[in-house]
């Protein structure tokens, strides 16, 4: 592959729902993203440990390892990866404890594709500016 | 509606008033439930757009939601029924009885239970389209949408539904036979194969069909053909199964049955059902990976055309060319270029307009065509010269309805064509066109395409349908710009408007500086699944009239030029979201939910048992919500916290106010109120649209001012005679009940700065004179109505208009009209003696209110 491709960021998608990876991932790949997209949290978990995605795009409710575990797990393997959260059940509680795990963002299904690709575009940016604020921001002592 | 179920209605309430009241809970108590049923009311309403809204594909959403949102309305119903109950104090067990038959269809569908739900044996190709494939196989709706979404032209006939199969084959016991013996097949004995489809189909042509059946489809037919005779009389009897012409094609594998008369259609109708079960069919499904409880049959009957060319069209053939479209045409009916018996005529045509037409040797540049499946690489490509079979204007129009079907369903397109003996385009059958190798390789990548593009806009405005548009920008001012709406162009406008329906069928996309993507607009372009972009700001002022365009409303970005690679990838993509189980799924609960059914209130339809959507029962609620606190309001006039007090207007209009919280200032014991005192918002809008009914009243030029004065002071001189006038008011809202005259006006608003709470509901109804001059006179209403982009229905001489969702000065300026139309409309129909004064009267309307309305209705 060409220049270019080293250069894009990679992707990681995970939901249980079909239909949530079949829109996002046509989303992100036109908008000039890597993209891999998995059903099950097992077989992302196994792709995690294989290689190294700049963002993680997890579910929270899952069979088997839930979005917690996958979150934990991404960041363990990877410290960069920034992990963001969707969730069709989102509640305070749930919200608060993915950010003191360390997720880079919470966002409540449904949400607009634009909105995902915007959070997607605001890592990419932090990450060019060699900036970790989020880090900071969200891992205090 | 007649006059006398007028006065028998009138009769009733006023026996109702003298009702000897019963024990009743305080009219505060009973006011909050009120209260509490408006509110309800609206979050309902509100919540059913957003479901609509979530078909845009702006938004990312999973079964999970949906069962959630479902979950939710119905509860709202469920409480909504029960809040009722409590403010009229009776049981309502007709409302809870509609709501458990809805909620039950509902439960139904999301239970994956709805394909033999519809209990009809045959159906219209009227009521057809993408939604009801389960019922119809995909072959047949795509015949609908053809129809009824984009308005080309196919043989008429009718479906028999999957319905009637899954009965005669249960029936004769057929369905457990047949997946016992597939399930007992090896896999590779042959001859085992053949036996067992031989014998299903000898057992199927030989089974007794479903009771009714032949009947219900004798008289389907007869009604088709009626006069008809000979060849006319004729019909295809064709396969439209579960999954074919979907993903996979199954081309050739099912039968069709050709030149069929009337009184051999259940003949051709087994055989079609047989073919399911023929060995290359069966190998077909199981190479493709179909389970079989996945068989579906149901049968397509449409007239014979007698095609005097005919063919096959491909709207994509990158392997011969890029940016054409191949088709292969032959003289007379089609069949013979899908067999292959035939040798026909190579040509291309451009995909873009003029779609200029070439022959291209059919030896060499040949394009392998028909069944389905693909095309084979062609390396040169040469042109002939030979006479094509089609005319320039064929082709144009050939052209034209192929890129229209492609761009409905974002898929290239393997489309069956006849131009019959009169040169009528008649679509036998459209599917999706299947590429042996991806192109996406090949070609340049959509960010690199788009890197060096120039954007125009981006970011701005909200997406009410996701897709992507390529065409010149037709700017919309006026009623003529959509007379000649371009086909393909980009409509661009300052507001959103259902008027835009019209053009719907020929805009590619649309841009407006104004609009929500819940209004209804945004549902129509939804329905067409045209890429339209709302609120932008800033359309009119950065695009020029006629300048092409590419409207990207998955990245909401406007470019400059043609960007192909965009317009290539959306074809290319491996979903179209529209497809997806989910939309079908959600689209399948909103025909249970959104429709309304129940518009009259006064209609002979208007009662608990015959709601049939979630919508309807909210509609008749609302009514008998009002109705209830009106006379709750004249039973306890005297007891309640705000007593019901008449307003003290110029024009003696009869009005009783009830203040339900905040409408009106300074309370004080006295019987009325003045105008001064009104705080509501739409109510003081609607006033002042009402006072400038004695402005133009006292125009010399605009109408016949002796009878329409003598008339104003005989309605007004007596508020009895002017009927229960009655309004409840609110700071944002009003609901008011007026009788004028002989008609009847019913108008809810809601007015504040919140833009998605904004709406108006008028209504129209009655009259003296004879039908027809009450007819015009509605006709005049509902074109007033809908230059002010009221999504205006007529139902005889009732019109019902809505408008929701502007902003606080365009929902003014439309209450201000509505108080002048009241008056305007009061005795028109006396007065219409032609068709020409209903436009006459619409104009001398305009003028007469241009000042209180500040010319705002050119926009």
């Amino acid at each position: 592959m060409s220049d270019t491709t080293t250069n894009r960021l990679r992707i990681l998608v995970l939901d249980d729902e079909p239909i949530v990876c079949k829109r996002l991932k046509p989303a992100f790949q036109k908008a000039g993203y890597e993209v891999e997209t998995f059903t099950d949290s097992g077989q992302a978990l196994v792709r995690l440990h294989e290689t190294r995605f700049d963002i993680v795009i997890t579910d929270l409710k899952m069979e088997g390892a839930d979005g917690m575990q996958v979150l934990s797990s991404a960041l363990e393997t990877s410290p960069h990866t920034r992990v963001v959260v969707i969730t069709g059940f989102a509640t305070l509680e749930t919200a608060k404890e993915s950010f003191r795990k360390g997720a880079f963002d919470f966002v409540a299904k449904p949400f607009k594709l634009g909105d995902i690709i915007e959070c997607v575009k605001r890592i990419e940016g932090e990450m060019r500016d060699g900036q970790d604020r989020t880090a900071l921001r969200i891992r205090p002592v | 509606m007649n006059w006398i179920q007028i006065m028998r209605n009138v009769i009733k309430d006023i026996f109702a008033f003298w009702c000897p009241p019963s024990r009743q809970l305080p009219f505060a108590v009973l006011f909050k439930k009120f209260q509490s049923i408006l509110e309800r009311n609206n979050r309902i309403l509100e919540l059913m757009a957003d479901m609509g809204d979530k078909l845009g594909g702006e938004y990312v959403f999973d079964r999970h939601f949906i069962e959630q949102a479902t979950e939710q309305l119905g509860d709202h119903v469920f409480k909504l029924i029960s809040d009722l109950s409590m403010l009229a104090q009776r049981k309502n067990v007709e409302l809870f009885t509609a709501f458990e038959r809805i909620q039950h269809l509902l439960w139904q569908e999301l239970a994956g239970r709805s394909p033999v739900t519809g209990s009809s044996y045959v159906l219209n190709l009227e009521s057809l389209g993408c939604d009801l494939t389960e019922q119809t196989g995909a072959k047949m709706g795509h015949i609908g949408d053809l129809r009824n979404r984009l308005g080309l032209a196919t043989p008429d006939g009718f479906v028999i539904t999957t319905r009637a199969f899954f009965d005669f084959m249960n029936q004769n016991d057929l369905l457990t036979r047949a997946v016992d013996g597939i399930g007992a097949w090896d896999g590779h004995d042959e001859k085992a194969l053949t036996d067992l489809a031989e014998d299903m189909r000898r057992r199927i042509l030989n089974a007794p069909l479903p009771r009714g059946l032949a009947r219900q489809v004798s008289a389907e037919a007869a009604r088709l053909i009626g006069a008809r005779t000979g060849f006319d009389a004729l019909l295809a009897v064709r396969s439209s199964a579960w999954h074919e012409d979907g993903e996979s094609s199954f081309a050739g594998q099912y039968s069709s049955v050709l030149d069929v008369s009337a009184d051999r259609i259940m003949d051709a109708y087994r055989e079609v059902l047989a073919s399911a079960y023929a060995a290359t069919a069966w190998r077909y499904r199981i190479l493709r990976g179909y389970r079989e409880h996945e068989v579906g049959m149901a049968v397509g009957c449409q007239f014979m055309i007698r095609g005097a060319v005919s063919g096959v069209l491909h709207t994509y053939a990158p392997h011969v060319a890029e940016g054409i479209m191949a088709a292969n045409a032959v003289r007379g009916q089609c069949a013979s270029v899908v067999d292959g018996s035939a040798t026909t005529q190579t040509v291309i045509m451009e995909r873009t307009e003029p779609y200029r037409l070439r022959t291209v040797d059919s030896a060499v540049g040949r394009v392998v065509l028909g069944a389905g499946g693909g095309s084979s690489h062609v390396q040169t490509m040469i042109e002939t010269g030979e006479a094509p079979l089609l005319t320039e204007q064929q082709g144009r129009e050939l052209a034209a309805a192929a890129m229209c079907i492609e761009r409905y369903y974002k898929r290239p397109q393997d489309i069956e064509w006849t131009f019959d003996d009169q040169g009528v385009l008649h679509i036998l059958q459209t599917r999706p066109l299947r590429f042996w190798a991806a192109p996406e390789d090949a070609e340049p990548r959509v960010d690199a395409a788009t890197r060096d593009a120039e954007v125009i806009f981006s970011g701005k405005g909200l997406v009410a349908q996701r897709g992507v548009a390529v065409g010149r920008v037709r700017v919309v001012r006026t009623d003529g710009d959509l007379e000649n709406f371009p086909i393909g162009g980009i409509l661009v406008a300052q507001h959103t408007s259902p008027r835009y329906s019209r053009v719907m069928r020929k805009a590619r996309g649309i841009i407006t500086d104004v609009g929500s993507p819940m209004g209804h607009m945004a549902t129509i372009a939804r329905e067409f699944r045209v890429p339209a972009l709302v609120n932008a700001g800033v359309a009119t002022t950065l695009l020029r009239e006629g300048e092409e365009i590419t409207l990207d409303t998955t990245q909401n970005v406007v470019y400059r030029g043609r960007i192909s690679a965009l317009d290539r990838f959306e074809l290319t993509e491996a979903d179209v979201f529209e497809d997806s189980y989910e939309y079908r799924l959600l689209r399948r609960l909103l025909k249970h939910i959104a429709p309304l059914n129940l518009v009259d209130p006064h209609g002979e339809n208007f009662l608990p048992s015959s709601c049939r959507t979630y919508h309807d029962i909210t509609r008749f609620i609302h009514e008998s919500a009002v109705n209830e606190l009106i006379s709750l309001s004249e039973r306890q006039g005297v007891s309640c916290t705000s007593s019901p007090r008449r307003l003290q207007t110029v024009i003696p209009l009869g009005l009783v106010l009830v203040d339900a919280g905040g409408g009106i200032a300074c309370h004080d014991d006295g019987k009325v109120f003045l105008p001064e005192q009104i705080v509501s918002l739409p109510m003081r809008e609607f006033l002042i649209g009402i006072d400038s009914c004695g402005t133009w009243c006292t125009e010399p030029v605009s109408v016949d001012l002796g009878s329409f004065m003598s008339s104003l002071t005989r309605t007004f001189s007596n508020p009895q005679a002017a009927g229960r006038n009655l309004a409840v008011v609110l700071r944002n809202y009003m609901n008011v009940h007026m009788r004028l005259g002989y008609h009847f006006n019913i108008i809810d608003a809601y007015l504040g700065d919140a833009i998605n709470d904004n709406y108006i509901y008028f209504r129209f109804m009655g009259g003296v004179t004879d039908f027809i001059r009450r007819s015009r006179r509605a006709k005049f209403v509902a074109d007033v109505l809908e230059r002010f982009d009221f999504r205006v229905e007529i139902h005889g001489d009732l019109v019902v208009g809505r408008v929701k969702k502007l902003d606080r000065a365009r929902m003014s300026m439309r209450l201000r009209m509505l108080g002048g139309l009241v008056g305007y409309a009061r005795q028109l129909d006396a007065r219409m003696h032609s068709e020409q004064d209903v436009s006459r009267h619409v104009r001398i309307f305009i003028d007469a209110m241009d000042d209180v309305i500040k010319g705002e209705h050119d926009e």
